[in-house]
């Protein structure tokens, strides 16, 4: 939803976006190096034209290395290339299910970027305890909102749900009504 | 049956071969027939290219009295906007486009929009256009399952 809402404000405005999904069906391919690739791809995607620096850097590895084995100090110099260019907006989904040893480094990384580009934002969700991680590596400079379901928003979604129900002759008002009643006090204990 | 001649390079280093198998046009400028579109060109490419390996495959002698002036080879040389696929995947092979795809595709419009209202989520978004806040990070907590990604 942010994301989505952040790309509609990011155009025709001088920002770029990216944004990175954890899980942890898939640790084994989020390392910080991958996921740091990641987000520089899709900053610099979002960028007019690829800067210069980062062509002439491709132009140098892509037959030496193979296009392979990028470290995370290249990719931090890239980023901050990237980030100098436009504002930059981080979006990080579910950091709680990032494998430790990379979280650490991810953050770490991302703080040095904070520190380099001070006008980059970093949007992260997850559970509440890894909070003061987050704010050693990534500094002061961290607020966090309190996420919780939302009387409204759970109607809204139920009326949707309900909407698009397949046998609509089951549901009538009241009992819709019903449904909606006891979801909702029912989320309100969570 | 002569020998393929392999005193000829495929193609220089570092450069992108592509062959046209139609005549080359005109060198005299002002008399140019319309262009293909890419589209057309590509169709004709691949039906030709059909062609020429049923040819193949056919007679092997084929390859040795093939017209050589039929086939027009021209090279080009990579620029900064030729490569930008190239190097964009360079960067990173991961796509997560893909799961942002999936969620907006299952999310439902307005819900959560409340979270745009609040002051922290506004100064945060601010802060860099010269906002009082200087709040670089902004995190979203919650236990599994309040819908931090989306309500499902």
């Amino acid at each position: 939803m942010i994301i989505d809402n952040l790309y509609s404000r990011a155009r025709g405005r001088n920002t770029t976006i990216a944004c990175f999904y954890f899980d942890f069906a898939a640790q084994s391919e989020q390392s910080a190096a991958s996921i740091l690739g990641s987000l520089l791809k899709q900053l610099v995607f979002g960028l007019e034209e690829i800067p210069e620096e980062i062509s002439e850097a491709y132009e140098d590895r892509k037959y030496a290395m193979g296009g392979q084995g990028l470290q995370i100090s290249d990719i931090l110099n890239m980023l901050q290339i990237a980030t100098a260019r436009k504002r930059a907006l981080i979006c990080i989904d579910a950091l709680d299910e990032c494998a430790t040893e990379h979280r650490v480094k991810l953050l770490d990384s991302l703080g040095q970027l904070l520190q380099q580009s001070p006008g980059t934002r970093i949007f992260v969700t997850g559970r509440p305890h890894i909070l003061p991680e987050i704010e050693t590596r990534l500094g002061e400079r961290t607020e966090s909102i309190s996420i919780s379901p939302k009387r409204e928003d759970i109607a809204t979604y139920l009326r949707s749900r309900l909407a698009a129900d397949t046998t609509p002759d089951a549901m009538d008002s009241t009992l819709e009504e019903d449904i909606l009643e006891k979801i909702s006090s029912d989320i309100s204990e969570m | 049956m002569g020998e393929v001649d392999r005193r000829v390079p495929l193609y220089p280093k570092g450069y992108t071969k592509t062959t046209h198998f139609f005549s080359p046009p005109p060198r005299n400028s002002g008399n140019r027939p319309t262009p293909l579109s890419t589209i057309d060109s590509c169709n004709i490419l691949r039906g030709e290219e059909q062609k020429m390996s049923q040819s193949f495959s056919n007679n092997l002698n084929s390859f040795n009295s093939f017209n050589p002036t039929y086939i027009n080879t021209t090279y080009i040389n990579p620029t900064a906007a030729d490569d930008r696929p190239n190097i964009l995947a360079w960067l990173s092979p991961l796509d997560p486009k893909l799961r942002h795809q999936g969620i907006r595709d299952r999310r439902i419009e307005s819900v959560g929009e409340w979270l745009l209202q609040t002051e922290e989520f506004r100064d945060w978004y601010a802060g860099s256009e010269g906002g009082k806040s200087d709040n670089a990070v902004l995190f979203c907590c919650g236990n599994p399952g309040v819908g931090k990604t989306f309500v499902r």
